[in-house]
């Protein structure tokens, strides 16, 4: 490993000043990024707002900012995950402020791709991005991997460590970033094995130009080192992408992601198309990667695979991230308190199988106001108006926070 | 690359955060080098095309010079002010020999190439619709012919011809269609296999609409640009030939019996009636060619979406 | 009733996809045909559809014993299946606008004339607005796009209906919404239905009755996925 990501545990001050975004402005203030107790779980839980980084009210900025010396409190105060309570006093491993990209089309046409999204994704933790195709869940990951087209723009930054992905030059991306900061597992892996090449190969030369081993008795075995690590059946690796199921395909490139052992995966739709116990076996082995110091960043559309994996969950409407809530209180009671994620809950077969009415907007003509509200009936004369993101939902009509939060119910 | 600020507009109030305070969003655009050398060579091959194009179209109507004005007492003269490219053997203005034969091979190699991608894209097409014991013949046959060397089979054809303008055009146009037929074949193949020509079927469509509607249709980009990089080659076949003496006769200007004609004078040190056709010959093509390289990367489907929805 | 007795099929004579595989939809039903992925289920929908020759087996549509398939299928036989794939983006020829894609069929058939209005009904029916129909398909999203698909499959008035996975690639909302889509037009037509998948909630939700692979052909232990 010549090009190792900075040790995860920085100094809470440093970590304060290197995270706090120049642009970004829902949070003007130089502020610490959360560090995860349980005491300051509490706390948030007690001051009941500013769930999420987008959500910070001036009242939380200003008590957080009070308690933090004492509590290493949560400036964002986002809920801390369960696997998160274990990674005490860490920073996160993607903070995302304000993030917006945008693709300009001849004719001056402009597609708001995606709008001001803010979230962290801690060690430990795994987040799952979901919303229907076309939202811009994909873009947002490529917009972290630094993979846009030439005629996209971005704005707002996204912290890796101290490192904004926004703003790094694509030589920094392609040499200490892809690979080997973020680990990508890819939508479909039949496609993104080279056809031609047996795994070992392709394993080996990941190996080579991650670690520069040369070696070939060393690159062998940390070849087989990493199919370990996947689960990938050691006498399979000699086969070529189109000799193996879609399961196995999927492990491979788990194997060739987890190579780099970057403190951040990125599955980018990693169940699409996979029959429902592949998807729970997939999404089970990206779970078994998230540990102490990795976090997982999965984006999908499957309902089922994300309230299997995610410890947090991040809806995303037309652009914009409208919920973020605890996984247990987002699929079980409470519920959504969005009304397009309760939609889109009620939507499952196995609950109501409802639709939610009518389309979502373009994204090349939004509305001036909440997005949704030509399909939502909470909607009032007030939702022509952007909503101000108080709390985790963006919403002007959110459903009421239940009395006790579930953080208590467990805590 | 990436962090370029773009356009005094585009700082727009975007959002407002929970105080009620707007704050402005600086959009930093992403991969603008590519772009632009990128564009640089669709505008210089295009550039030179639009040059060449104008001087074979306009020149021998406006210009009211005779290219075959015998002047003895100017032969081999070398560049000047009243010859730019120097005179032939025989005191025949260079520059207009040039253009004059640029004009014909040209002509030679457009029709060429056109009349082969035709012929290729019937009979690639047919192979690939039809299927079966129609594709194995057909495939077969086209095999064969690749067997024996382009310029042999081009020599045997024009020797079945009087000498002129059309056997070569029609030598060139014969041996050239192979490569568009395999290509047309394989393209045909790999999209007959998509669900979106099961979905036509089902729709009741016949055998020849799917062809024209749903096969031909998405195999011309690949037709058409095989079209393009064919009229350098089938441009250069024609000089081939000439310079063999097998294509035109020696009086019609051509790029290849101008090139031809000026062997004996180069050895004699006279290097301008060589290399100034030898340059007509190479430039054109190589702007033909930087044209269809851009096409290329036009029709790569990977570009067409650049919304990425 | 769409039968399909003993079929064997695939695209290797040596080793068929689909073995000895059995399966009736009664008119007005809907089946639903549950399998892993790769277990040779779209290979079985695709001879449903007549739209693949089995190798051995019989396909009877309406009392029709089934002669030939694809392109030497007798017209009416073949659009009496609507057919509804995975992956729209496949499923939809890249040059057509959709509006072009849903009359297609009506093209084809030589109803021309009836094509504007029965794209607009339809349209209203899957929702899309008029602003979507002028686009072609990589201008939409994926599950616009299934939309225009469905929209398509049902133009011609089918009697049957084959949806492969056709909501694998979609998301909750949209999946509901086409599955709506699909169960109005058999309300109102009293078409069969054989909807494949490997998603047993929602084809327990959808179908009349649900049947796994296993049971439908004796083969599918001996043909691993």
């Amino acid at each position: 490993m010549t090009e190792r990501p900075p040790a995860p545990v920085p100094a809470p001050a440093e970590t304060g000043a290197v995270t706090a975004p120049p642009p970004a402005p829902a949070a003007g203030a130089a502020k610490t990024e959360p560090a995860k107790t349980e005491a300051a779980k509490t706390e948030a839980a007690k001051t009941g707002a500013a769930k999420t980084g987008a959500a910070m009210t001036e009242a939380a900025k200003t008590e957080a900012a009070k308690t933090e010396a004492v509590k290493a409190g949560p400036a964002t105060a986002l809920p801390a995950p369960p696997a998160g309570a274990g990674a005490a006093g860490r920073a996160p491993v993607l903070s995302v402020r304000g993030l917006s990209v945008r693709f300009l089309l001849p004719g001056g046409r402009r597609i708001a791709a995606v709008t001001d999204a803010h979230f962290d994704v801690a060690p430990g933790e795994c987040l799952a991005l979901i919303g229907e195709s076309g939202c811009g869940k994909s873009v947002l990951a490529s917009a972290l991997l630094g993979l846009l087209p030439a005629n996209a723009q971005t704005a707002g930054s996204a912290h890796l460590g101290d490192l904004d992905l926004l703003t790094a030059g694509e030589r920094t991306l392609a040499r200490t970033v892809r690979g080997r900061r973020i680990g990508l597992i890819p939508q479909s892996p039949a496609a993104h094995l080279t056809p031609v090449r047996t795994i070992r190969s392709q394993t080996e030369e990941t190996v080579a130009q991650l670690t520069g081993e040369r070696n070939r008795s060393a690159l062998r075995t940390a070849a087989e080192q990493a199919a370990r690590r996947a689960e990938f059946p050691l006498d399979h690796l000699d086969r070529h992408p189109h000799e193996l199921s879609g399961g196995l395909a999927q492990r491979a490139a788990t194997a060739l992601a987890l190579i780099g052992d970057a403190p951040l995966l990125l599955a980018d739709e990693p169940t699409t198309g996979l029959d429902r116990d592949l998807v729970d076996r997939t999404v089970d082995e990206l779970r078994r990667h998230v540990d102490a110091d990795r976090a997982l960043l999965i984006i999908t559309h499957d309902l089922a695979a994300a309230e299997r994996v995610a410890d947090r969950v991040a809806v995303m409407y037309a652009g914009r991230i409208v919920e973020l809530s605890e996984a247990d209180a987002f699929f079980g009671a409470p519920g959504p308190r969005h009304p397009y994620s309760r939609g889109l809950l009620e939507a499952l077969p196995d609950r109501s199988f409802t639709p939610i009415p009518g389309l979502p907007p373009e994204l090349g003509d939004l509305p001036d106001g909440c997005a949704f509200a030509p399909r939502c009936d909470r909607a009032t004369g007030l939702c022509a108006t952007l909503p101000p993101v108080t709390g985790p939902v963006a919403c002007h009509h959110p459903v009421p926070a239940p009395a006790r939060t579930p953080e208590d119910v467990r805590a | 690359m990436a962090d370029t600020t773009v356009g005094k507009t585009d700082t727009t109030v975007a959002k407002t955060d929970t105080a009620g305070r707007a704050a402005p969003t600086v959009w930093r655009a992403h991969g603008t080098a590519r772009r632009s050398t990128h564009t640089l060579r669709l505008r210089v091959s295009a550039a030179l095309v639009a040059v060449t194009a104008l001087a074979v179209l306009l020149v021998p109507p406006l210009v009211q010079l005779d290219q075959q004005t015998v002047d003895l007492a100017a032969k081999l003269l070398p560049p000047s002010w009243a010859h730019p490219f120097g005179t032939d053997d025989v005191g025949r203005d260079l520059l207009l020999r040039c253009v004059y034969g640029l004009r014909v091979s040209l002509l030679v190699g457009v029709v060429a190439a056109l009349t082969a991608t035709v012929i290729g894209t019937a009979v690639g097409a047919a192979a690939g619709a039809l299927g079966g014991w129609a594709d194995r013949l057909i495939m077969r046959l086209v095999d064969t012919l690749s067997s024996v060397p382009h310029l042999l089979l081009g020599i045997f054809i024009i020797a079945m011809f009087r000498p002129g303008v059309w056997p070569v055009v029609v030598s060139v146009a014969l041996t050239h269609w192979l490569s568009t037929a395999r290509i047309v074949r394989a393209e045909v193949l790999s999209l007959r296999s998509r669900p979106y020509i099961d979905a036509a079927v089902s729709g009741g469509a016949s055998r020849w609409r799917v062809t024209v509607r749903h096969l031909l249709p998405g195999v011309l980009p690949q037709a058409g640009l095989a079209a393009v990089l064919m009229v350098p080659h089938a441009m250069w076949h024609e000089s081939a030939l000439s310079f063999l003496g097998l294509g035109l006769p020696a009086h019609t200007a051509s790029l290849g019996t101008l090139i031809q004609g000026a062997r004996g004078s180069l050895l004699a040190g006279q290097w301008w009636p060589t290399l100034f056709p030898g340059l007509f010959l190479i430039i054109p093509t190589l702007a033909i060619a930087g044209l269809a390289g851009v096409w290329r990367e036009r029709i790569n489907p990977r570009r067409r979406s650049e919304l990425m929805l | 009733m769409l039968e399909l007795h003993a079929i064997t099929a695939g695209y290797d004579r040596r080793a068929p996809v689909v073995r000895d595989a059995s399966l009736t939809v009664t008119p007005g039903e809907a089946v639903g045909l549950l399998g892993p992925s790769g277990c040779g289920k779209s290979t079985l929908a695709r001879v449903a559809a007549l739209l693949h020759r089995p190798a051995s087996g019989t396909v009877v549509l309406d009392g029709t014993s089934v002669r030939h398939y694809r392109h030497r299928a007798p017209r009416a036989q073949r659009t009496a299946v609507g057919v509804v794939f995975q992956q729209p983006r496949l499923s939809a020829d890249p040059r057509l606008r959709l509006s072009d894609l849903i009359a297609e069929p009506l093209r084809a058939t030589g109803r021309r004339a009836s094509a504007p209005a029965r794209v607009a009904e339809l349209a209203d029916t899957v929702g899309l607005t008029p602003d979507l129909l002028t686009r072609r398909p990589h201008e939409v999203s994926d599950g616009q796009l299934q939309r225009a698909c469905l929209a398509r499959a049902l133009v011609l008035r089918p009697r049957w209906l084959i949806c492969d996975e056709m909501t694998a690639m979609l998301d909750a909302s949209t999946t509901a919404a086409l599955v709506r889509v699909v169960e109005d037009y058999r309300t109102a037509t009293g078409a069969g239905l054989l909807a494949v998948g490997h998603d047993q909630t929602l084809l327990d939700r959808w179908c009349d009755r649900t049947v796994h692979w296993d049971t439908v052909t004796s083969a599918a232990r001996k043909t691993p996925a």
